[in-house]
């Protein structure tokens, strides 16, 4: 019950916080993996453009599957489906004339676990542009280098691009994943809790690297670790049970929330 | 208390993991072990094929003291009585054992009589002709009758005088000597005898029972008086062979007992043609010279079709001339000597000089071998017999013989050839294994072309693209197949397969063709669709477009089979093939075989494919979607590499499978041992080829052992077939699936 309210609460001041360019807006998503399990409710949200979003909640409150609707990735698990839509520069992505190789090419995605191909890094990189149709060999060439240096990855692995990408470090790989999605020049990087697999120093370099490319990329990010969201996102969304209780600067957020249910939850007493 | 009970736990624990560890242990000992045993039977069974001959004197006798020469030697079957003839006539029968004379006997010859020259008139029985210096040939057959009495075997023996005549001395009063005689007695009881007098010249006399007629023939003219060294006849009376000091070979043909032609003459040596046999098979003839030179020859059509006497083979050349030579009733072995009295145990068929030894110290007059070819009886010149022990199972295979091209007789050229057995005693088992290995390797290809792709797609599709009911149902399904039992296969590719493709010939060529065709046009369709209309359908409907686009290249080969038949191929493509290719249309061909084989490789393949494409992390084809990757796109660079490993060990598996299945190729090839590529004719594969012969088999002999030895083969083919699908497929996981 406490949370319908919240809801209300939230629907008043909608468009309050943002300021910059809206890129990815929602509106009244709902998603279900099957009838009977409806994992987002109602979900009314806008992210801003150049900016850190995140994405926090308990475990199952939905953040991940939301974020996997921005680039339809929940579309190959059998059985689901969803109402509502979600507009990526006002264009509904769910919209059949949008080509799914489009949308996925403007919106990158760095998964939880690093998942590098079994490939070299130099191929491992140009994996997006040679799908997407680039086969211009110095072009290719510029991209992945370009990539690579904005992942910070590039001085650690320039004198070995040959080699295979799964000789690389736990934090080296989900750089190496950040660059592949670099790579395509998207508009959004999806980043689905990129740095929780790693320890604190590669944790660190993800976060700095994060830090570089938001004045060139819109980022969303899931994650379960508070500090870190405070740390590195500019938006902060407080999701449970699959609703938006909550969407607000980060400094606000975690400083006066505007719901109860989210400073509970902040300062740790459930989640 | 509590702790007590921990530990006791534990101990329990322990003693389980040492009781599993120890079964699992003896359980891959046995896997080891029963392999290695195997391998070392077929090679226990196969080994004997790689021992020589042994020859070894056991019996050596010296009847009397006396210096005639002995003309005739021979021995029973049980190498228990020995017997000689010499020049006056005497006939002595010895029982080695105990070294006791069972009978003496004698030709009727006149006071002063001398035989000047015998010959054996058969392989198979003791049949001669003696002619002496008197003009005089007689012939008469040695007996050794074996007699049973209880469990005692006892050997008879006898001498029976049948004929004997006044050789017919044209122009001259005086009664000529015999100087050489030929004598054949087929086994029609045809009777001919040559002979060559003191003066040169040849006779020839051929006695038809069944028209009791005599043939007189005085041959001398036609060789032009060339002074004769030797001669012979076949053991079926067809040919007369007559040699000359100069070299010469004449080659009569006695065929038609009323006309006796002149077929050919040429030289065959530069020097004189000191001996000259036929050997079984009564098509080849061994030829000895002054020289010591020993070379076989066989009729063989030239390229203007006219036969020839073809120089086959040289075998290892004695030092001094040769004397004598013996065949073998049994087998292409003969027994060549040279005046210095050294023998050499040839071998026709496979250029072989078995064996080389000195029977005696003195010059051989008389030698023969024991009726099963497992014995020598040799006599020399002061009047000793000499019995030997002859060794030699498998005379008939080296390693040429089995991998490589071998000039059988009556064949045009050497060829690779598999015939194990034939319809008489004088057959010669050939048994190059290169066409089976080729056969099973045919079948093999064929049935990969066919099974590979379509197991491979049939993986991709079902793992990556069809909707998830779909593969529960397919899945199962296509691995009950893999139980499906081979010979079911066969049977219904061999009996109903076979003859509906050969009817419907027309139609699958024209449906092979037609199927991409209209899967194109089928595609082009397709396209025209609006991406947003097609992408609302739901999954599984390609499956239906695929049904539709196979149903339609069937309707239009049916279509087109009718005026493709009559306008293209005459009304007949079996005829048309053999026309204008000269390609023979067999029923049982090896697009039947491919086709059935394939069926029973299919699962195997698409089981392990589909396995490990199933395997590959959905993170990978996540991560290459997420790139904007399309889902063919994801397959093709990341799935498909990722799985390569799965999949080559899987399609080496149906490898192994299709090398090593039987009843399949069996029953829906003709399980004909030719070397042809063509996808209309069969094969025999070692398989099949080991179950069809391995009853008909005699245990021991040479082609049980050579059969050992395939299946030998056949085990090393899919070891390593097997080892390196394991290794290729390992080095392939190593590079492309660490993950």
């Amino acid at each position: 019950m406490e949370i319908s309210t919240s809801r209300m609460t939230r629907k008043e001041k909608n468009e309050l916080p943002v300021k910059n360019r809206i890129v990815i807006e929602t509106r009244n998503l709902n998603f279900y993996y099957s009838d009977q399990n409806h994992a987002l409710k109602n979900i009314n949200l806008q992210i801003p453009e150049r900016q850190v979003t995140a994405l926090i909640g308990p475990s199952g409150c939905g953040k991940s599957t939301l974020l996997r609707c921005f680039n339809r990735m929940n579309d190959l698990i059998p059985g689901t489906y969803l109402t509502g839509e979600v507009l990526l520069d006002g264009q509904n992505i769910y919209n059949r004339s949008l080509r799914l190789e489009e949308l996925r090419k403007r919106v990158g995605m760095v998964f939880q676990k690093s998942n590098p191909f079994p490939m070299s890094i130099w191929e491992n990189v140009a994996f997006g542009p040679k799908v997407n149709g680039i086969t211009n060999r110095s072009e290719l060439e510029e991209l992945v280098v370009s990539a690579l240096k904005q992942a910070d990855l590039w001085r650690e692995v320039k004198d070995r691009l040959k080699t295979s990408a799964l000789d690389l470090s736990g934090g080296q790989q989900q750089r190496l994943c950040i660059a592949r999605a670099l790579a395509n020049k998207p508009e959004i990087i999806l980043m689905d809790e990129p740095a929780s697999a790693l320890d604190p120093i590669s944790t660190g370099k993800i976060e700095e690297t994060i830090e570089t490319l938001k004045t060139q990329y819109t980022i969303v990010i899931v994650t379960h670790n508070m500090q870190q969201a405070a740390r590195v996102s500019d938006f902060t969304a407080f999701m449970m049970m699959g609703e938006l209780v909550e969407f607000n600067p980060t400094r606000k957020l975690f400083t006066n929330p505007d719901e109860k249910l989210t400073e509970d939850y902040i300062t740790g007493r459930f989640g | 208390m509590k702790r007590k009970r921990s530990t006791d736990i534990r101990r329990k624990f322990e003693r389980r993991d040492r009781v599993a560890r120890r079964i699992i242990a003896l359980g891959g000992y046995g896997v080891i072990i029963s392999i290695a045993a195997i391998l070392f039977f077929l090679f226990y069974q196969s080994l004997p094929l790689s021992f020589g001959a042994k020859i070894k004197e056991w019996f050596s006798w010296t009847p009397g003291d006396r210096s005639d020469q002995i003309l005739l030697v021979g021995v029973d079957q049980y190498q228990e009585v020995v017997y000689f003839l010499d020049q006056h006539g005497e006939v002595e029968f010895l029982r080695m054992k105990d070294r006791h004379i069972l009978l003496r006997d004698s030709l009727p010859l006149e006071p002063g009589e001398k035989i000047f020259s015998a010959d054996r008139g058969s392989l198979l029985r003791d049949v001669f002709a003696a002619g002496t210096d008197k003009g005089r040939i007689l012939i008469g057959e040695i007996h050794l009758q074996p007699r049973f009495e209880g469990s005692v075997r006892r050997i008879v023996p006898s001498l029976s005088v049948e004929q004997t005549f006044q050789a017919e001395t044209p122009g001259d009063s005086l009664p000529a000597h015999i100087e050489k005689v030929s004598f054949r007695r087929t086994e029609d009881g045809l009777e001919l005898l040559a002979w060559v007098n003191h003066a040169g010249h040849l006779f020839l006399r051929i006695y038809d029972p069944e028209e009791e007629t005599t043939y007189r023939y005085d041959l001398s003219e036609q060789l032009g008086n060339l002074p004769i060294t030797t001669l012979t006849m076949n053991y079926s009376g067809e040919t007369l062979i007559v040699a000359s000091e100069q070299g010469d070979l004449f080659w009569f043909d006695l065929l038609d007992p009323e006309e006796v032609v002149l077929v050919d003459h040429w030289r065959a040596s530069g020097v004189a043609i000191t001996a000259v046999s036929y050997l079984l098979g009564n098509n080849a003839i061994v030829v000895g010279d002054a020289q010591g030179e020993v070379s076989e020859w066989f009729p063989t059509k030239n390229p203007l079709q006219k036969t020839k006497f073809t120089l086959i083979r040289r075998f290892k050349p004695h030092r001094n001339p040769v004397t004598l030579i013996a065949a073998s009733p049994r087998n292409r072995n003969f027994l060549t000597v040279d005046s210095k009295g050294e023998a050499h145990l040839n071998y026709a068929t496979t250029d072989a000089t078995q064996l080389e030894f000195l029977p005696s110290d003195y010059p051989l007059q008389a030698v023969a071998f024991a009726p099963k070819s497992n014995g020598i009886v040799a006599a020399d010149s002061r009047h000793r017999l000499g019995v030997f022990r002859l060794d030699n199972p498998h005379p008939e295979t080296t390693l040429h013989t089995l991998f490589g091209k071998v000039w059988y007789e009556g064949y045009q050229k050497p060829a690779f050839v598999w015939q194990s057995t034939g319809g008489s005693d004088e057959f010669e088992p050939k048994l190059s294994l290169v066409p089976l290995i080729f056969g099973t390797f045919k079948g093999t290809l064929y049935a990969m072309f066919f099974s590979v792709p379509l197991a491979i797609l049939a993986a991709i599709y079902v793992s990556q693209f069809a909707p998830q009911w779909m593969s529960r149902i397919v899945k199962p399904i296509v691995e009950i197949l893999a139980a499906f039992p081979s010979v079911v296969i066969g049977f219904l590719a061999g009996l109903y397969f076979a003859p509906l493709f050969e009817k419907h010939l027309v139609q699958f060529l024209i449906f092979s063709v037609a199927l991409p065709v209209v899967f194109l046009v089928g595609v082009v369709i397709w396209k025209q669709i609006p991406e947003e209309t097609r992408t609302r359908f739901p999954r599984g409907v390609e499956l239906g477009f695929v049904l539709l686009v196979v149903l339609a290249a069937f309707s239009v080969a049916d279509l087109l089979a009718f005026p493709v038949r009559e306008t293209f191929f005459a009304g007949d493509l079996k005829q048309w093939l053999y026309t204008h290719w000269g390609v023979v249309y067999d029923q049982r061909n090896s697009l039947v075989v491919g086709f059935a084989l394939g069926f029973a490789v299919i699962p195997i393949i698409f089981t392990i494919a589909e396995d490990a494409l199933s395997n590959v992390p959905k993170s990978l084809s996540s991560a290459a979607l997420a790139l904007g990757a399309s889902r063919w796109q994801t397959v093709r660079r990341v799935v498909l590499p990722a799985a390569a490993g799965g999949i080559f060990a899987g399609v080496m598996l149906g490898f192994g499978r299709a090398i090593g299945e039987t009843m399949i190729v069996l029953m829906a090839t003709g399980n004909t041992p030719i070397l042809d590529l063509s996808p209309f004719n069969g094969f025999r594969a070692m398989s099949a080829c080991i179950a069809v012969e391995i009853p008909e088999a005699p245990v021991g002999g040479t082609l049980y052992r050579v059969l050992f030895l395939t299946a030998l083969l056949l085990f090393l083919f899919t070891f390593i077939v097997n080892t390196l699908a394991s290794l290729v497929g390992d080095k392939l996981r190593k590079k492309y699936a660490r993950f």
